[in-house]
């Protein structure tokens, strides 16, 4: 039986190579823009700011001064506020150890994407 | 009769070739995407970072015995907007060079009304307002204040001052 | 037998030929791919933003945590990492002694030296990073000029001013007609650091400089015929039981008549004023050892221009030095006034929070910028 002719077969080989060089060149260049949208996007998710801020209410605030400390009117503020403009869920208890002069405060805070808890103690 | 058409293959090989790189010059051409400088959203986040930034400072007392400048616009009978003008447009706009930056915003508070859990806003001051179309970043900040509104008086109330920023 | 005799067939001719005519015209539009990508990679951007965080909100860290980064004596290679806020819980509120240090040109070289404490990463980035108060027009910067295409960012922050006190001599003077007179200033550095614990407005002389100017010093002698001499400034440093005296070393000395350069010997002539300005990394050193007063002794002695004699006369003066005035030690110039008995000119100048002489710290506006390319 007569072999198949192959031998044009390189120039359909050099085709495939070139095709593939395309590609993976369309590879690169796709992700080498994603690199710099994630970095950015994902510095504006992050609510540093916000977590930041809300902490400051308290540790700045709220914890040197017992009056605003267990007032409800500034709790539902904050969460009220919180929920409805800023899509974040927040909690804060202040609360005091027996035979201890720290304030201590509880924080919670979550915006569905993150989660922050802390304790902190005053000096 | 010997056949002469060997050479055919060369043909239909290099048509094969030819169409193959055509078709995946097209495929991969109108596959990756343009990206403007608007899509990655850098200049947001540069936006935000410095409205951020502002607002912190314009809540940090100069020093140990004063109020902060967002403290004291609040609490006037009257909101002071030209004061809280003039320092956030001071200090977003200017650079390190001798040229000034851009930036316009519309700023906003936002109360609880007592009692219940509504929430009401209000404008207090904007250096020009917002037509539709301003592609705008939103920066908030907490603050106490002792004001008579928003269905008490005389109590101390957390409010969210919130800005809308954007560059012309 | 193959007949290779070198005639190509018209068919491979006519297949090659569309093959490279379709690969030429393939290859033309190929670049068209890269349009997309902008003159500077978008990799600056976040480098930028990096770099803008660590100098906004970190405050630095040096070998071992040993010394502050921005310390006068701190070695370059102990260096860790720059940083310009005061503390980690202070955010956005920066040093001036840690500035003054970022830019000082004659100890970090640019870029090197700025590459692996700030910039970090393996590509050699460069970079300008500047800081302009608001309101003045000076811009401090490190770095080359910006060409078009760069990552940028911008903080909005403030600088703590260090706090200084402003003495008038002519409120000082007790009635005492001797020619020797010594004028003490305390920083009770326990008060200081516990009456204000907020880092952004206490005074701490263990990483802020302190400065203290003692001025209209001619207005308490006639100068025409009296000299005034600066004899002996004496450092004493006080725990709870015990205290120790110095005397500085030159790198110590005062400014005197608003020179800008230290005395380099003692005694000097003084006409007008003096300013002590102590480095926090001396103050540092002996406050680790459980020192909790510093005392600082500025002794003064009178002269007759024309002779040299002594000059009796009032001066500058709150101290009482027994038993030994040439050493500057004594236990009535150093105990608490409130214990011992009360005298009115035995009462070394408080540099504290409430004295109306004493400017507090200050924060001031400014605007941060970091470009990378």
């Amino acid at each position: 039986m007569a072999r198949l002719n192959d031998d044009a077969q390189w120039i359909i080989l050099m085709g495939f190579l070139i095709s593939f060089s395309f590609f993976f060149l369309a590879l690169i260049i796709n992700q080498s823009t994603v690199v710099g949208q994630t970095t950015a996007e994902s510095i504006i998710e992050f609510p540093k700011n916000d977590i930041r801020d809300f902490r400051g209410i308290f540790i700045d605030v709220i914890a040197k001064n017992t009056t605003l400390a267990n007032s409800p009117t500034i709790q539902n503020d904050l969460k009220s506020i919180s929920l409805n403009r800023k899509n974040a869920v927040v909690n804060f208890s202040v609360w005091y150890k027996p035979n201890d002069a720290h304030t201590y405060v509880d924080l919670y805070y979550n915006n569905g994407v993150t989660l922050y808890n802390e304790t902190w103690a005053s000096l | 009769m010997v056949n002469r058409e060997g050479g055919q293959l060369f043909t239909i090989e290099g048509i094969a070739a030819g169409l193959l790189m055509i078709l995946t010059a097209y495929l991969v051409v109108s596959a990756t995407s343009v990206y403007t400088a608007g899509d990655t959203h850098i200049s947001d986040m540069q936006l935000e970072q410095i409205g951020s930034d502002t607002l912190k400072i314009m809540d940090t007392p100069e020093n140990r015995t004063t109020q902060s400048d967002l403290q004291m616009i609040f609490s006037k009978p009257i909101i002071d907007e030209e004061k809280f003008k003039t320092n956030f447009l001071a200090l977003t706009n200017n650079t390190t060079s001798k040229a000034n930056d851009h930036i316009n915003f519309t700023a906003n508070y936002t109360c609880r009304i007592y009692p219940g859990n509504d929430i009401a806003s209000s404008q207090f001051s904007h250096s020009r307002n917002l037509t539709s179309g301003e592609h705008a970043v939103r920066v908030t900040k907490w603050v106490i204040v002792n004001r008579s509104f928003c269905g008490t008086t005389g109590e101390d109330r957390a409010v969210l001052v919130e800005v809308l920023m954007w560059r012309d | 037998m193959t007949d290779d005799n070198g005639n190509l067939s018209i068919d491979f001719l006519v297949g090659f030929t569309i093959f490279l005519l379709a690969f030429i015209w393939v290859v033309s539009i190929i670049p068209g791919l890269l349009i997309g990508l902008q003159a500077y990679t978008i990799d600056y951007d976040a480098v930028a933003y990096r770099t803008g965080v660590i100098l906004a909100e970190d405050p630095g860290r040096s070998v071992l945590d040993l010394e502050p980064w921005e310390s006068y004596y701190l070695q370059k290679a102990n260096v860790t990492r720059f940083g310009l806020a005061i503390t980690k819980e202070t955010p956005n509120i920066l040093s001036q002694d840690k500035i003054n240090r970022f830019f000082c040109s004659t100890v970090f070289f640019y870029p090197e030296d700025y590459r692996n404490r700030i910039i970090f990463g393996d590509y050699p980035y460069r970079f300008n990073i500047s800081i302009r108060e608001l309101g003045q027009n000076n811009t401090r910067s490190v770095g080359e000029v910006i060409p078009d295409g760069y990552g940028y960012i911008r903080r909005v922050v403030k600088i703590k001013d260090s706090s200084y006190a402003t003495i008038n001599s002519t409120n000082y003077t007790n009635l005492d007609g001797v020619p020797s007179h010594v004028f003490s200033i305390r920083i009770n550095s326990d008060n200081l650091m516990n009456e204000v614990i907020d880092p952004r407005y206490q005074i701490n002389p263990s990483k802020e400089q302190l400065t203290i100017n003692i001025t209209n010093l001619s207005k308490l002698i006639n100068p025409s015929t009296t000299s005034i001499n600066l004899t002996n400034v004496t450092l004493c440093f006080m725990d709870m039981k015990s205290s120790i005296c110095y005397s500085p070393s030159p790198s110590n000395y005062p400014f005197v008549d608003g020179s800008s350069t230290r005395l380099t010997s003692l005694p000097a002539t003084v006409h007008e004023n003096i300013t002590v300005k102590l480095d926090p990394a001396y103050i540092n050193d002996r406050l680790k050892l459980g020192v909790n007063n510093v005392y600082i002794a500025l002794r003064f002695d009178l002269t007759n221009t024309t002779d040299g004699s002594p000059y009796n006369g009032t001066f500058l003066n709150n101290t009482q030095v027994l038993p030994n005035i040439n050493t500057l030690w004594g236990n009535a110039t150093f105990f608490d006034p409130e214990t011992n008995v009360y005298n009115n000119f035995t009462h070394p100048f408080n540099y504290d929070y409430n004295s109306s002489e004493v400017t507090q710290p200050k924060l001031k506006d400014a605007v941060m910028e970091v470009a990378v390319w």
